[in-house]
């Protein structure tokens, strides 16, 4: 239990992230002397070069696999008496 | 006439189009309609640069695009069954069906206009395919909208139209049932303008501050309203209202749960735009399915709220993804994940409990296919509504950007037999009276006050579960706090703002709860605790309200059918799919 209630504790308040992208952004701000907003164009399409958005199959295994998890959660809950939304459209 | 006017007037222009609202749908219509030729006047109260639902961006074009670019009957009817089992009806299909006709045209529109509607290889991109089963989401776009508002700003000002920003619409002005315009002031010189307009529009999003924001820190990060920012008032709702158009479907609220202040990554936002949803947990890190409204309440019953969202089972791939729609869409959420030391790699996200938000996307100004708004069955001459605040059935930049558009190619030929706009000089009066008031209240009571006794008021006694005795106090509550509009002070023009907006949000609020009060139902998502079943005769109707003579006037309306052309448009156009798919 302690583990699982770990995510949602204090603790995680303590510790600074910073965002790869947005420092990138703030960076490129500094340097050019610009608003975020206006660096932000360039520093994104650079970012988004490192990002598999044009490998479909990447894609669809990893949003059948996460499909197929919710399924699984799906039965779990129906099993538990359990009735959630459905969500198909037809 | 003019004479007189300038007299109570510090300004008066004359004009063809009156555009009410610079969103994203606003600077649309308003480039179009001076590319046609027309004089056109756009007022915003904020500034056209960063007003609206787009003001710090966008990350998604949900254009009820296909993959194949069709558009079918089957589409717009498999939509309206869908919400129809969650409280919901479109109240006129045809609208949102020529809305779904034009989608390419509007592509190619809005990239004349200099929006990037395509990825950075220079290639529209997709939304990937997500949930099986979930057909709507196949339709979108993925695009880097960061400052799609200051790119239309430009276009509007290249295009040559009268813009006035920092200026708030009072009141539409009519003249025998017409709209010939309306009055509106500066709130930061305090200037009173009077537009006369033989078409005036109106684009000014969606009412959402009846109710609370996710945030805890309302104040600090007002404008950060899921879907919209600070300016939500319901604004046209209210000009519509007290001008004589229905408003439709005020009982359905939208809700959801958001994410509170974290992160402005909507529930189910990134499952929209890349694919792969969140977690959902229970306080105590028990998965669980996203759940409805009884499942909620069951949660909470149990002692497991709040719930959370979690993304740390993403890959590096979606982490990347995940900050690349911040920066597209609310470059906000890093600085807020900055402060507060937030890290979706580790940290869960709260979600704010279940309450309504704002109002649906078949809420609001009532509308034909040709975006005029309606008076009972008939259209008010001179009155144009459209994008989030008209019940049109859409929302979103899709939805405005479509309508200012469609709407604006149609103002040439709308205009031509059209005659000069009449004033009747006593509305202006009274108008004027109305909107400087509160600059002569010494020591009064602040708009913010006001509005937060508002919201109060539709929290604690509308709400999700509703019932008799607490709309009804509600109802008896909201009543006494009209006296205090006449109490409220401001210190500068500024502040008249609120005050406007307060008036409206009073007048919004009692259409609300009204309606309310005259569903007696459950159904889908509309909760009455008092009349747990639904009520058959109710299938398919919604309520509009409007004010006629002076009276209240709550109507239960059965939706306007699908024209016949449409449904052989759409027809033709499934033939033409399976004549190419067979030769394919």
């Amino acid at each position: 239990m302690a583990d699982k209630i770990e995510k949602t504790s204090d603790k995680h308040y303590e510790d600074k992230f910073e965002f790869p992208l947005w420092k990138l952004i703030k960076q490129r701000a500094e340097e050019k002397g610009i608003s975020y907003a206006k660096a932000a164009p360039a520093v994104v399409a650079e970012y988004t070069k490192t990002i598999k958005y044009r490998d479909p199959e990447f894609e669809d295994k990893v949003i059948m696999a996460r499909a197929e998890e919710l399924n699984e959660l799906g039965k779990k809950e129906e099993k538990l008496g359990i009735k959630f939304k459905d969500k198909k459209s037809k | 006439m003019t004479d007189d006017l300038t007299e109570i007037a510090d300004k008066v222009i004359e004009t063809d189009v009156l555009m009410i609202g610079g969103g994203v749908g606003g600077c649309c219509a308003v480039a179009k309609a001076k590319e046609n030729g027309l004089d056109v006047t756009l007022i915003e109260k904020a500034h056209i640069d960063r007003s609206g639902s787009a003001g710090q961006g966008i990350d998604h074009y949900e254009g009820f695009f296909t993959r194949d670019g069709t558009t079918t009957l089957e589409n717009v009817s498999n939509e309206d069954w869908r919400l129809g089992r969650y409280g919901v009806r479109y109240p006129n299909l045809n609208v949102k069906y020529r809305l779904y006709k034009c989608q390419f045209w509007v592509f190619e529109q809005l990239e004349k206009l200099g929006v990037p509607m395509r990825w950075d290889d220079g290639e529209p991109y997709w939304i990937p395919f997500p949930f099986v089963g979930w057909e709507r989401r196949k339709t979108g776009l993925r695009v880097h909208w960061t400052n799609i508002k200051p790119i239309l700003g430009r276009a509007v000002r290249r295009s040559g139209a009268r813009i006035l920003n920092r200026t708030m619409a009072i009141d539409l002005l009519t003249t025998d049932g017409k709209v010939v315009g309306a009055t509106a002031v500066n709130i930061r010189t305090g200037e009173f303008i009077v537009i006369k307009a033989k078409a005036t529009l109106i684009a000014t999003g969606k009412l959402m501050r009846l109710y609370n924001p996710e945030t805890p820190m309302p104040w600090k990060y007002k404008f950060r309203y899921h879907f919209c920012p600070a300016s939500s008032a319901g604004d046209g709702y209210a000009l519509v209202y007290r001008a004589g158009g229905d408003l439709v479907n005020m009982d359905i609220n939208a809700w959801t749960f958001r994410i509170r202040d974290d992160l402005t990554c909507s529930y189910g936002s990134f499952s929209l735009n890349d694919g792969v949803p969140m977690k959902t947990y229970t306080w105590d890190g028990e998965e669980i399915i996203n759940p409805n409204a009884t499942r909620y309440k069951q949660l909470e019953d149990e002692g497991k709220t709040p719930i959370y969202f979690g993304f740390d089972h993403f890959s590096e791939d979606s982490h990347k993804r995940l900050e690349v729609a911040f920066a597209d869409e609310r470059m906000l959420s890093f600085k807020v994940a900055e402060e507060r030391g937030f890290n979706p790699k580790t940290h869960r996200y709260e979600l704010q409990d279940l309450s309504p938000t704002g109002f649906y996307r078949v809420s609001g100004i009532y509308i034909d296919e040709n975006f005029r708004v309606l008076r009972g069955n008939e259209p008010i001459e001179g009155l144009y509504a459209f994008g989030d605040g008209s019940a049109g059935g859409t929302s979103g930049v899709a939805g405005a950007a479509t309508g200012g558009l469609l709407l604006a190619e149609d103002l040439p030929e709308i205009l031509k037999d059209m005659d000069e706009p009449e004033i009747d000089i006593s509305q202006v009066e009274e108008h004027k009276q109305i909107a400087l008031a509160p600059l002569a209240v010494e020591e009064g009571v602040e708009p913010l006050e006001l509005e937060s006794a508002i919201r109060d008021i539709c929290e604690r006694y509308v709400g999700m579960f509703k019932s008799e005795g607490k709309l009804r106090e509600g109802l008896r509550r909201l009543g006494s706090l009209k006296d205090w509009l006449g109490k409220l002070s401001a210190e500068s023009p500024h502040h008249i703002t609120g005050y406007l907006e307060c008036r409206n949000l009073l007048d919004l609020a009692e259409v609300h709860i009204k309606a309310c009060i005259e569903r007696k139902e459950t159904r889908g998502n509309y909760f009455r605790s008092d009349y747990p079943e639904i009520d058959k005769d109710m299938d398919g109707k919604f309520f509009s309200q409007r004010i006629e003579n002076g009276k209240e006037i709550i109507e239960l309306r059965e939706p306007i059918p699908l024209k016949p052309e449409y449904l052989k448009d759409a027809e033709e156009e499934k033939a033409e799919l399976q004549t190419a798919d067979a030769a394919s």
